[in-house]
This record gives C-alpha cells, structure tokens and sequence, in this order.
C-alpha cells in the first residue's frame, strides 16, 4: 500500500490578477492563457521531485496576490480531487 | 411514471391572484404544526429546483452536521435566468406553500430566521410575498421569523455563495469555494439555501409524505418540474412531472411549430436538437444527449430564426453579466461573444469558428464560480447542434435569419463600465 | 545624558537622510513597475517584484540609521518619542512632525507587508497605497528641515526624486491598458483587448 505524497499547485481565481509571477518561477506548472492568467497543471507531482516542488513554493511566495497554494494530496485523497485548474 | 400532461402540484388550483393564508389552509390544509422529518425527506429524494439538482436531504444534514448557534433558511427566488419565470408565477400562485416548506425546515434545523431573496427589480412578487409575510404573522404561527431580502437582480446574484455574500456584505460577488461540500454563512450562523420551488415541494411534503412526493416524475428525479417555456414571444410556465416527453410539453405551452432546436437550462445551459422531442425532460434521459433540464427552462428556437445569432446574443449578454474577479471569465468570455458576433454576420468569421473551441476548453473550470463553464457548455453544445450553421457563417455565407427579429429574451443591462456590483 | 556630539554623527543623520528619500523613490518606481507588469521578456516579472522588496528592507536600514544618528546627536534636540509621534520635537516643530508622519506611514507600510499573509489582502491594499502618501512626508520634510537642501547637489537630488515619483505616477495612471471595472487588473499582453472600450 503505497504512501505516495503528490502536491498541485492551486489558484484562487479571484485574488489572481493576471501578474504572471507564477509561470516565471515554476513554467513546468504554469502556463498563461492569452490574457495573463495562470494555467496550472492538473496532475500532482511526487514530493520526490524536489526541483519542482522548489518552483512551486518560490511561485507561491512569490504571487504578489497570495493567490496560490501548494496543495498537498495524500494517496487517499486523489480520488476526490475536484476539477480545477 | 403517471403521465398527467400538467401535473397541479405547487400550482394547484391557481387563482387570479396569490393565495391568501385563508385560501391557502382551504385548499392544502392547516399549516399549523406542519413538520417534516429528515428521514422524510430523505426517502422522498426531493432534489434541488435551482439547477444543480442537489439532493435536499443531505444540504440539511451537512447543516445539521455543523455545530452553529444560529441557522438560517434562505429561500432563492431571485430567478436571475431572463428565461426563467417559474418562480415569481409559484409565489404570485402558491406563496404560502413555499413559505410552510421554508418553515418546517426551519423548525428542523432551529433556526431562528427565513429569509426570502427576491430581485430588487421583480417588485410585484416582493410585495406579494410581503403581504403573505404579513397573513402568516396575523394566523400566529409557531416557527421562524420571515423577512425578504432584495438584491440587485444581476444573473450571478442568485448563485448560491454570491447571494449569501450579498447579505453579509452588499455585494453579490460569486466566492472562491476550494472545498466542498462548503458551508454557506450569515455571519457565523450556518445557512440552508433551496431555490423557492424546492421549498413549496417540501410544503406538500411535509402534509403527504415522502411516497405521495415519488408517485410522479422518475426515480432519480421524483416530482414535478415547473417550467418555462420560451420561444414564441409569450412566457409559459406550467407544471409536468420529470420525464414528461419534451413535445407533450411544448404542445401544452402551444408551441405549434416544429423548433429547430431546444435551449434547456436557460443561458447557461445546453442545446438540443429539434429532432429529439420524444425525449423525456428529466436528466437521466436528456444527459445521453448531452444536455440537461437546469432549473425547469426550455426555449424552442422557431423554424426561422438562426442559431448562430441567437448564441452571440445570449453569450453576450453572459458576458456583460460576468463579476469580472476572474480573469478567464471576465476576458475569456467577452472574446467569445466578439467571435460569435463576427460569426453572426459572416463578417471576417475565418478563425472564430476554431477560437471559440479552442477558447473554449481554456476558460472551462477556471473561474471561481460555475459562470464560465454554463457559458462553455453553452458554446459548445451550440456548436454541435448547430454545426451546419456555423460552418456556413463561417464561410461567409451567413443565413437569411441572422437580422430576424430575436427569439431569446435579453434584459436590458446598463452601461457595462457602471455597472453596480452593489 | 552624555554630550553627544560630532559632526559625523551630523553628516551620518544627514547623508542617510538623503539615501532613505533616493531608496524610497526607487521602491516606489519598482512598486508601479511591479502593478504595470512590466517584464517578462529580459527581466523577470519576478525579479522586479524582489528587487522592490529587497530594497525597501535597505531604504528602512537608513531610515534607521537616519532616526538613530538624528536622535542621539545632541547638536539638535530631538527625542527618541519624536520618532514616532508627530509634533513633539523642539528642534524645528513642523518639519520634524512632516518626517515623523512620512515614518510612520512607511513603518505601516513595512510591517502589514511582512505580515501580508496573515491580514486581508483588501486592507494591505489600502495600507500600501499610503507610500503615496509617506513619500510626499518625506519630501516635504526633506526640503523643509534637511540642512542640505539649501545646497545646489540638495536640490537636484529633491527635485530628482520628486520628478521621478511624479513621472512613473502619471504613466501608472494614463499609461496603463483600461482596467474591466477593476475588479480584475488587465495584463498587458500584447493582443489584450480591453472589451468594455
């Protein structure tokens, strides 16, 4: 029974305003729709992957809106994620 | 199923004008000592009116689950869907109905107070429910205090988080929700939200019980629907049971012709396509085909008139309605409405066909509320039932309907730069 | 208290004046880069937005030293209260109070930013537009008690910084794209369209 820790990275849609911090600091999540505004990557990403969680906390520190939050899923979890990006 | 064509439920025996509390106990019985229990309600497997169809029983028991002080019912009558009408005919029919199914689940939960929302615009129905306020006070009744509340009818105020957050704060902004299922808050008290309709159901309910509720419409979605009908410049709305087939309904709304397409679920919901009219309009039977009932509103498009105009009007209107606090939705959908606008005239159309996809799957599930992805289903939906169109207009070969007169009905909306979020 | 008193303690108060109201006009100018969205192409975005917060640690570093050498300095007879409540220094009443308020307004500023996570965002909103505010305290205060701007190097640091936060204000203001009602800021991006226009 595996205990695999995953984060994603989530954004409330209402703080954000379009500043674009987020794809800068951590592009392998984060791309930008045509007017600014952050699409994040779906999938969660391993714990392991400690160069990614890197960017994902320097993006959420560096949301000049706090919009983000790194969230971390346990494997019991992941069922239920709601569908948002 | 029982086919009754219009099922008199929450519409029973309708008057020139809305019941009075005599009336009303006349008709229904007395509302005094009138209960429900949760087990009650549970076994009717009443859904919500509203649109999403949320079973009811476990809205009340999550509430229930909630350690608060104070509770509050909230009845949503703010009928923000231009196509929507079935509200305001309930309370001008039946408004102590709704107010008896608001108060039993008050008594239920404890709470101290019912709270009616009603459009700031729709003052007739506030006065009338004013004056069944007023009755329910003379004929002292044990339960919950009522009062009516009245927002600015903008289309999201009578999303659920934006009308409570416009009676904590004056401003009906959609909230950002991460977690569900998400308590709503007055204050620090907890609230139940049903759209009124649900609430009249309840009423009965609580006087025939959960089997007599189950005796009509289907078994996910029991009971009746009341719904407006649109399409042939009148306002119909009737009562029919869930999955009453489509073209029974139409012909009772005397609808004669033979539309070309249907809109379900108002401006935020889905097309279907005039050949399906056999269909039953419950869920079950319409989510095969990619569409859905919504909160009881259906639209038949008229032989002449064209799709693709319809759609640009209707997105644009969903666009001038948008809260703007989040960015896919509050560019996202303007863009859209600007490339079916193009496609509408045939006018420089090349690349909108393939943006409005595109674009499409971009704004999908990014907005705090569920405002953009009604819109999307919206498109899209209209993409595929209108395909031929589109791609005619497309080309530059747009229709002879696109400058007819318009079929779907478009509140007017003030100056977008001013308008009041109040 | 002992005699306090040296002219470098006075040159330190003075020198540090001045790079506290130059650091200040920087913050100020990278503040409106930062709400302009400026970069993305050479500098990063992000990068503005350290730059900003780093150097408004440094502008409070010399405003620190700046109170500290003024206070300590017996030359001038200002006490340690005077740093932070308005009108009470002997020594030049008015523009001291001027100084104090533009402190203040900045320690406002400072704080409710190394807080930012814990208050509302509306209200850390409200308290950062105030830097406004503290930077015309700071100027006015500059010219009105700074011993060094009756000297001609004095003035052409004021006025250059005054010009600066003066210019990048109305480029905020006029430069910008049209905001939707400003609930949601536009990002200039390069085919934005403002819909309401």
């Amino acid at each position: 029974m595996g205990r695999t820790v995953t984060f994603r990275m989530v954004v409330d849609p209402i703080r954000c305003d379009g500043f674009g911090h987020c794809a800068e600091l951590a592009p392998e999540l984060v791309t930008l729709d045509e007017w600014g505004y952050p699409i994040l990557q779906v999938e969660p990403f391993p714990q392991s992957d400690r160069e990614l969680h890197r960017s994902a906390q320097l993006a959420v520190r560096g949301c000049p809106r706090q919009a983000l939050t790194l969230q971390k899923i346990t494997a019991a979890q992941s069922s239920e994620l709601p569908e948002r990006r | 199923m029982t086919l009754e064509l219009t099922t008199r439920r929450v519409l029973a025996n309708h008057l020139d004008h809305p019941k009075t509390m005599t009336e009303h106990e006349a008709d229904f019985g007395s509302s005094k000592g009138l209960a429900i229990t949760i087990d009650e309600l549970r076994q009717s497997g009443i859904t919500g009116r509203g649109g999403a169809a949320f079973p009811t029983a476990k809205k009340v028991e999550f509430l229930l689950q909630q350690r608060r002080a104070t509770r509050y019912v909230v009845v949503n009558a703010m009928e923000g869907e231009p196509a929507a009408h079935k509200d305001r005919m309930l309370l001008a029919t039946n408004p102590h109905l709704v107010l008896d199914g608001a108060m039993v689940l008050a008594n239920l939960l404890n709470a101290d107070a019912v709270i009616v929302c009603i459009a700031r615009e729709h003052v007739t129905t506030i006065s009338q429910v004013k004056a069944a306020i007023a009755q329910r006070g003379a004929r002292r009744l044990q339960g919950p205090s009522f009062e009516v509340q009245s927002p600015p009818g903008r289309y999201v105020a009578g999303e659920e988080s934006a009308l409570v957050h416009w009676l904590n704060s004056n401003e009906t902004l959609p909230q950002y929700r991460p977690t569900r299922p998400a308590l709503l808050q007055i204050g620090r008290g907890g609230v139940l939200l049903d759209n009124a309709e649900t609430h009249a159901n309840i009423g009965l309910i609580a006087r025939h019980g959960a089997e007599w509720f189950r005796r009509v419409g289907t078994a996910t979605r029991p009971g009746t629907t009341v719904t407006s009908v649109t399409g042939n410049g009148k306002a119909i709305v009737l009562e029919v049971a869930y999955g009453t087939p489509i073209r029974s309904i139409l012909s009772e709304a005397g609808i004669t012709y033979e539309p070309l397409a249907l809109l379900l679920g108002g401006y935020g919901g889905t097309w279907l396509d005039g050949q399906h009219l056999d269909v039953g309009f419950d869920d079950d039977s319409l989510r095969p085909l990619g569409a859905g009932t919504g909160a009881g509103v259906i639209m038949a498009l008229p032989p002449e008139s064209c799709g693709v105009a319809e759609c640009a009007r209707i997105v644009d209107y969903m666009a001038k309605e948008s809260a703007r606090q989040c960015g896919p939705c509050a560019f996202g959908l303007p863009a859209m409405a600007e490339d079916l606008r193009a496609l509408a005239s045939g006018h420089n159309a090349g690349e909108s066909l393939a943006r409005l996809a595109s674009r499409s799957a971009v704004i999908e599930g990014r907005g705090a509320c569920r405002h953009p992805d009604g819109v999307v289903r919206f498109v899209r939906t209209a993409l595929h039932v209108f395909a031929e169109d589109f791609n005619a207009h497309a080309a530059g070969h747009p229709c002879g309907f696109a400058h007819g007169a318009p079929v779907s009905y478009i509140p007017h909306q003030s100056d977008v730069k001013d308008l009041e979020w109040e | 208290m002992i005699a306090l008193t040296s002219p470098y303690i006075w040159y330190t108060s003075r020198i540090s004046g001045v790079i506290s109201l130059v650091m200040l006009t920087l913050v100020i100018v990278l503040g409106i880069l930062i709400s302009t969205r400026v970069g993305g192409r050479r500098v990063g975005r992000f990068e503005i937005t350290e730059m900003h917060r780093s150097i408004s640690l440094i502008a409070m570093i010399f405003l620190a030293v700046h109170v500290v050498t003024t206070v300590i300095d017996t030359y001038v007879n200002i006490h340690w209260i005077s740093a932070v409540v308005p009108m009470t220094s002997s020594y030049q009443r008015l523009p001291v109070a001027i100084g104090t308020v533009a402190i203040d307004l900045m320690l406002a500023v400072w704080l409710s930013s190394q807080l930012k996570e814990r208050i509302d965002p509306r209200a850390w909103r409200a308290i950062h537009f105030s830097s406004y505010a503290s930077f015309v305290a700071a100027a006015s205060h500059a010219y009105l008690a700074g011993t060094d701007e009756h000297a001609t190097w004095g003035l052409i640091v004021l006025g250059g910084c005054v010009g600066t936060v003066v210019l990048a204000t109305i480029w905020r203001i006029l430069g910008r794209p049209e905001r939707a009602v400003g609930r949601t800021a536009l990002s200039p991006l390069e085919h934005s369209q403002d819909p309401y226009r």
